[in-house]
């Protein structure tokens, strides 16, 4: 194994550290978009402070949601199913 | 027309003639080679001065091999440096086909891209053609040989749509020249010659090829194959489709159904397919929408994409080389152990993504600014939701359950790789890093003159960005049970392509076969009979008829001279008597007669 990858893997350990610091890293941003806005809204709803975080936030719980659990059951067929069928 | 000039160094003549030499090389020496092509090809495209080179007659037309301008050159420039990077990483593959295939396709993009009429265009465009289709079967096993198949397919039916095109043009307006289109005014053959173009820029319902065949290419090739093909259809729309509507609406479609799919894919280069969809609509999309803003965020982000895409590419290939599949479900837990493929991907993965400090934040925000600065909001927001998707699969899903997720795999075989690959990938990622920290490096190539320049490093810019981004990490986050691959295979439209091509093959299959046995039937009891009645007729007159007379005459002739020989007996007395008995039965037919 090399050094970056020894490196690498002491990180995977201290995984809490890197769930604690991403966290407060949102905290910051949502703070921030408290005091930084936009010149000129675009979409009328984004001069309002945490736009861009519901936005990101809802968007990704809705598209794996829906995809995952709705979609794919609908459309998914077994890994070999076009070989099969040939 | 500026002046026509020889000093243009067309870049397609040095891939051809390596394509053309390589095969009679031996020895170890002729990979260098390689590289040769592309460093002339990036000399070239930074040299060259706009103007119109190589115009020559063909069959009573004016053919133009080289329009250099600002919108050729931008395109030229990255499909050069993209060859000089994917040449590095294919060094070590032993099969020179492979390389010979490679310089064919990227031979014929340069083609196209600097294609100043419609023939020269569809003579490159169908060369790239038959170059990717064998990228895809020199990966030699049924799956790609079969995809290889299909992927030809696809674009032998784009490519009949722009010559049905492009002839039917010739006969309205009696000229094969490619210009730009009047956006409100399309006519039937221009239908037919976007329609060829959408095949190749996979176009939603007609991209199904892209994610069926670019997981199946070679390590290799899929790296090509994924700069070239939808990025040429990129060029060539901008030049000739600019402000139709109808591409704005059709890539913000793509933007959103790539990442759609991708969300549910477990084949790493599928995700990856899905996302060429996705990143080629924004680009679709600002072309249809046709300001100058979105017209040159589309150009950026071709460039931008080209690289990053190559580089992501590059590190799926990596596994797909060290581990033998590309499979999410069968990876993980190999961060320990391949760190520079993930740090590598990373760069690519942040670069697709949108992150400051990476080149997708430079040129993906100027498309979308664009959108909405031209009010075209639901376009704009389109764009956002596929940003959200974007980071949800390629940045965080793919490499979570390729190298994180699962405990530290020691198990799993892996094959070395080799140290070329990691020199291609470094030089991607570097690129990508400097385009986003240096924006002007992209920008001062953009072709279209903009009212007021684009600044994506504004404070809000950032924040903007960083909030999309780090709340859909959120929710990644939550749904980290549910996004899960698994291994299955998701319908897509091609699932409705592969019925009608069953249909199509019953049809015609079932008919011939009735017809065919029915003239085996009647042709075995009355025209093997008539045949042979004929045949029997044919021999009793060869018999009685031709033979009577010719063996008649024959018979006679050898009678006669046998008689003749038997009357020369050499004695005078014989022929006195034989004189005087002709002589008295001339004298007696005389008297007879007189």
């Amino acid at each position: 194994m090399s050094l970056f990858g020894m490196l690498l893997d002491a990180l995977r350990a201290r995984r809490c550290l890197f769930g604690a610091v991403f966290f407060l890293g949102l905290v910051g941003l949502v703070v921030a978009n408290l005091f930084l806005r936009p010149h000129e809204a675009e979409f009328v709803l984004d001069a309002y402070p945490g736009f861009w975080s519901a936005f990101g936030l809802l968007v990704g719980l809705a598209m794996v949601i829906v995809m995952k659990k709705i979609v794919q059951p609908m459309i998914s067929r077994g890994d070999d199913y076009y070989e099969r069928n040939n | 027309m500026s002046a026509i000039t020889s000093s243009f160094i067309h870049p397609t003549v040095g891939f051809y003639a390596l394509a053309l030499v390589l095969p009679f090389l031996r020895g170890k020496a002729w990979k260098w080679l390689l590289l040769i092509p592309p460093a002339i090809a990036i000399y070239s495209v930074m040299t060259i001065t706009p103007g119109m080179y190589g115009e020559l007659n063909y069959l009573g037309q004016k053919l133009l091999l080289g329009r250099v301008d600002k919108l050729s050159l931008i395109f030229a420039q990255v499909f050069a440096v993209m060859s000089f990077i994917g040449m590095v990483y294919a060094l070590h593959v032993e099969d020179k086909l492979q390389h010979i295939m490679a310089c064919v396709y990227v031979g014929g993009a340069f083609g196209c891209t600097f294609a100043g009429d419609l023939l020269t265009l569809f003579i490159f465009w169908e060369l790239m053609s038959i170059g990717s289709t064998f990228l895809i079967w020199l990966a030699r096993n049924p799956v790609s040989t079969k995809a290889g198949f299909r992927y030809f397919l696809y674009h032998t039916i784009g490519g009949l749509f722009l010559l049905i095109g492009l002839l039917l043009r010739y006969k309205a307006v009696g000229t094969f020249s490619f210009d730009a289109v009047d956006p409100h005014h399309l006519m039937m053959y221009d239908w037919m010659i976007l329609l060829g173009f959408c095949v190749n820029a996979a176009v939603v319902p007609l991209h199904a090829w892209l994610p069926d065949a670019y997981p199946e290419g070679t390590v290799t090739g899929s790296v090509f194959m994924c700069a070239f093909t939808t990025k040429t259809a990129v060029y060539v729309l901008m030049r000739g489709f600019a402000g139709v509507e109808v591409l704005a609406i059709a890539g913000t479609v793509m933007c959103v159904y790539g990442v759609l799919y991708a969300c549910i894919e477990n084949n790493a280069r599928r995700i990856l397919s899905y996302h060429i969809v996705s990143q080629v609509g924004y680009m679709v999309a600002g072309i249809g929408i046709g300001t100058a803003m979105t017209l040159n965020g589309a150009a950026a982000h071709a460039y931008a994409h080209i690289l990053y895409k190559g580089l992501l590419f590059m590190g799926t290939g990596c596994l797909l080389y060290a581990a033998g599949t590309t499979k999410l479900d069968k990876l993980g837990g190999l961060v320990h152990r391949l760190p520079w493929v993930m740090a590598l991907y990373m760069v690519a993965a942040l670069s697709i993504s949108g992150m400051p400090l990476f080149n997708g934040f430079i040129s993906k925000t100027m498309t979308i600014t664009g959108a909405a600065e031209a009010h075209r909001t639901w376009l704009a927001i389109g764009m956002e939701i596929a940003a959200v998707g974007t980071f949800l699969s390629v940045g965080i899903k793919l490499p979570y359950f390729a190298f994180w997720a699962k405990p530290a795999n020691n198990t799993m075989e892996l094959k070395p790789i080799p140290a070329n690959m990691y020199w291609g990938m470094a030089m991607g990622a570097v690129l990508c890093i400097a385009q986003g920290l240096y924006p002007d490096m992209l920008y001062r190539y953009l072709p279209y003159e903009m009212e007021h320049a684009y600044h994506p490093w504004g404070v809000w810019h950032v924040l903007q960005s960083l909030l999309l981004l780090g709340f859909s990490g959120l929710a990644f986050y939550i749904t980290r049970d549910i996004i899960t691959p698994h291994a299955k295979t998701n319908l897509d439209v091609d699932f409705f392509y592969r019925l009608i091509g069953r249909g199509v093959y019953a049809l015609v299959c079932k008919p011939l076969a009735w017809i065919d046995d029915r003239w085996t039937e009647a042709y075995r009891v009355a025209g093997l009979g008539g045949l042979i009645t004929l045949a029997r007729g044919t021999v009793w007159f060869d018999t009685k008829g031709i033979d009577t007379v010719v063996d008649g005459s024959a018979y006679t002739v050898q009678n006669v001279g046998i008689l003749g020989a038997k009357a020369q007996t050499g004695r005078l007395q014989d022929y006195l008597a034989l004189a005087a008995a002709l002589a008295l039965g001339v004298f007696a037919a005389v008297w007879y007669l007189a």
